[in-house]
């Protein structure tokens, strides 16, 4: 690992906010976040279906365990946000899939291959949540779910009752009516640029710490790497929760809103 | 690093568009939104419902662990209490027993009091009696020997003898 981070550290810096598009298959280009995307969906795949068998036969390792331990946390969390068991059943798999894909992905971003092992000066990996993409995807995904259980709550109509009311009867629910759309679309950005910003930072970081130090990135970058990984599992926690709370916030009525609009606020704020 | 920032800046600069200049490409978008859905559904139909289900049959063995326990714990407090009840129950009993023993021997020793006292005063009845024969008697012995001295002194002093006859009949009007 030292040996690799001193040559990560000899090398010049190739900071990108995009990720490097590698070769195309067809019209699609294939990026480097995608390939080390790919180890990291094998990774969570690997991990929860061995949970799983795990849990039908009874006999676990320490992965599985600790695995088992964290869905369970989760699945507690769901179930005490959304406040109804079945409910957080339907919900759960969604947020607990985009906390390991976005914890694994952001812990393989920072092992040290990732960035010095170049093909023609391109990096052959980077981390998958580093890219804009995945992230935009991520939040997309969990935006539409947002209305769909939202317009399953109220109906497709009520729904839209919750952005656009009549002007002339109701000034004041109209204007928070446009203020709600536009908190619609800034948690859909919030999500994925929080997601992307940190990773992206994070990277940022322990290259230009790597860079400076040079042959003492062995030692520089380690403290930085663990800060990364504690990052990680912050930011997987938050979007996690965030996913969570918008399904909960949408499918409450309009008296409601309110106070769970600051509880929303405090989470994001923590994060 | 002036060359990273340069690069950087240089990315933005060329590509005008913000999604284009941020690296967003609506066919990665697409291609890893389904990627992802895949992962989700594969997840969703062979994972999660396994955890789930040994989450719940854990749950449904804690609860029922907990129902036992607290079944135990009830029982066990009735049995404390039957075995108290039974105490209270054994201690009256024992008192009673107690007591009625206690009333019992006050009665026998009483009995037994009053047996000894009437046999005492029988027998002292009984040796009174005696007694007062033997008295009685001795008296009557003293009675007739205090009359053959009485006469034997008189035969002395007046030196003959009337008869016995006469003698006792002297003898008994001076006793008398």
């Amino acid at each position: 690992m030292n040996q690799s981070l001193t040559q990560f550290a000899a090398a010049s810096p190739h900071i990108n906010i995009k990720a490097d598009v590698l070769f195309h298959l067809g019209t699609i280009p294939v990026t480097n976040s995608m390939l080390l995307g790919l180890i990291g969906y094998a990774l969570v795949i690997w991990a929860l279906f061995s949970t799983a068998r795990a849990a039908k036969t009874g006999r676990g390792n320490v992965v599985t365990k600790l695995v088992m331990m964290i869905y369970e946390m989760l699945l507690g969390t769901v179930e005490q946000v959304l406040g109804d068991k079945t409910l957080a059943r339907r919900i759960a798999p969604l947020s607990i899939s985009l906390f390991f894909i976005i914890i694994v992905n952001y812990w393989l971003g920072i092992l040290p291959f990732v960035g010095p092992v170049t093909v023609g000066g391109v990096p052959l990996f980077r981390g998958l949540v580093a890219d804009m993409n995945v992230t935009f995807a991520m939040a997309i995904i969990s935006m539409v779910v947002v209305q769909i259980y939202a317009i399953k709550t109220h109906g497709f109509f009520g729904n839209l009752g919750r952005y656009f009311r009549n002007p002339i009867t109701d000034p004041a629910g109209a204007f928070e009516g446009i203020l709600e759309l536009i908190a619609e679309i800034s948690r859909l950005l919030a999500l994925s640029l929080r997601l992307f910003g940190n990773v992206f930072a994070g990277e940022v970081l322990i290259i230009m710490v790597g860079f400076m130090t040079q042959y003492l990135a062995g030692i520089a970058l380690l403290p930085f790497m663990i800060f990364e990984l504690f990052i990680g599992s912050i930011q997987a926690y938050v979007f996690f929760m965030l996913t969570t709370v918008f399904i909960g916030l949408g499918m409450v009525s309009h008296g409601e809103h309110s106070d769970d609009t600051h509880a929303d606020k405090q989470v994001v704020s923590t994060a | 690093m002036p060359t990273a920032l340069t690069y950087v800046a240089n990315t933005s600069a060329e590509n005008s568009g913000l999604f284009e200049s941020l690296g967003i490409d609506w066919k990665l978008l697409v291609l890893q939104s389904i990627a992802f859905l895949l992962l989700l559904w594969l997840l969703s139909k062979f994972v999660y419902p396994v955890l789930n289900k040994m989450i719940d049959t854990r749950e449904a063995e804690l609860e029922a662990g907990q129902k036992a326990a607290k079944e135990a714990q009830d029982e066990a407090a009735r049995a404390e209490e039957k075995i108290k009840s039974l105490m209270r129950d054994a201690q009256k009993e024992a008192s009673d027993i107690v007591m009625t023993a206690k009333t019992e021997a006050t009665n026998m020793i009483a009995a037994s009091e009053e047996k000894a006292k009437s046999s005492a005063e029988r027998i002292v009845a009984e040796a009174q009696e005696s007694i007062a024969k033997d008295v009685l008697a001795a008296k009557k012995a003293l009675h007739n020997e205090t009359i053959d001295l009485v006469a034997l002194a008189t035969e002395k002093v007046v030196g003959k003898t009337i008869n016995a006859k006469v003698d006792k009949t002297l003898i008994k009007e001076a006793l008398n």
